[in-house]
């Protein structure tokens, strides 16, 4: 049997299936290639856990969801019926469920995540703002509504067109780019630390 | 300042925090990577192994054991063979049943009365 887990470097895919898309690598999968599950790990597990790390804010719980998703995508692989929809749609889709029933089973106060300064040297201290103000993005995204969550992220965070959103979340353009101005609104409001003024209505 | 202005600032600060956000969206950590692919792994070789013997049904293994579904097929087709030549046997050949059961001894025992079954039993 082949090694694949001897090193990093080793796993990750060659870049000479740079062509070959999504559905090809996973019924190249299905029939027994290794090889293609390497190239499917370095094209969609990073998609998949800085979805989650957005959408949780907690690298472990994210990286249990990616493994998760992933695994999730190495079963179903027999059964992908190319052309019907991306993979990449799959699994966003199967990824953002995932962070979902994680949220519903445990509910973090995020506010605690956020770390203490520690010194007085101006490079830390420019770092810690910077991370404060990353952190300041997590905490206004956790206090979204699942939804108006998802499409914020999906949209300004991963960069993904409206229509692709919409078959992710399974609605249609229209209630995306609500959903996301309603989101945008949300989190301006709350970074500005006016989140009494807003409606919290989802959907 | 107004509160349309405080709105607009507002928006640019998050529309930076997004834009920094986008530039920075985390790498896929190496040891996950190794761990994504020892899944798939796993999964791909559990599909390539064969149905383990004691996982297979009784009916299963008696059909391996008369050669599989192709030998099943033959097997039908001689059996149906077999009951259509019983049932309608072509003319030169000799009828089994007459062979067994010759025309001239044989009786129906529906076209005898019960009179005449006691009728042999006295005699």
């Amino acid at each position: 049997m082949e090694d694949l887990t001897s090193a990093p470097q080793d796993v990750r895919g060659a870049d000479g299936a740079a062509d070959t898309s999504d559905d090809a690598l996973l019924r190249q999968f299905a029939d027994g290639d290794a090889a293609a599950a390497r190239v499917l790990t370095d094209r969609l597990g990073p998609r998949c856990f800085s979805v989650a790390m957005r959408m949780l804010g907690n690298r472990a719980e994210a990286e249990d969801i990616t493994q998760d998703a992933m695994m999730r995508l190495w079963k179903m692989a027999p059964n992908w019926v190319a052309g019907q929809a991306k993979v990449t749609t799959w699994l966003y889709r199967v990824t953002l469920n995932l962070c979902v029933d994680m949220q519903r089973k445990k509910r973090p106060d995020r506010l605690d995540d956020v770390p203490e300064p520690e010194d007085e040297d101006p490079s830390a201290v420019e770092r810690l703002q910077e991370a404060a103000r990353k952190d300041a993005l997590q905490v206004a995204l956790s206090q979204l509504p699942d939804r108006q969550r998802q499409a914020v992220i999906l949209r300004h965070i991963e960069e993904l067109p409206n229509p692709d959103i919409a078959g992710i979340m399974g609605i249609s353009t229209e209630a995306v780019e609500s959903l996301t101005a309603r989101g945008k609104r949300a989190l301006a409001a709350i970074l500005a630390g006016r989140q009494d003024e807003l409606g919290y209505e989802d959907g | 300042m107004n509160w349309g202005t405080k709105m607009a600032e507002d928006e640019m600060d998050l529309d930076q925090l997004l834009a920094k956000a986008r530039q920075t969206r985390p790498d896929l950590p190496d040891d996950l990577a190794v761990r994504i692919v020892t899944d798939a792994e796993t999964v791909r070789l559990d599909r390539l192994k064969p149905e383990s013997s004691s996982r297979r049904s009784v009916w299963m293994r008696m059909l391996d054991g008369i050669g599989g579904w192709q030998s099943m097929g033959g097997l039908v087709a001689a059996s149906a063979a077999g009951v259509w030549i019983g049932w309608s046997a072509p003319d030169f050949l000799p009828d089994p049943a007459a062979i067994i059961y010759p025309q001239e001894n044989s009786f129906v025992v529906a076209d005898l009365g019960l009179d005449a079954l006691f009728l042999e039993d006295a005699e």
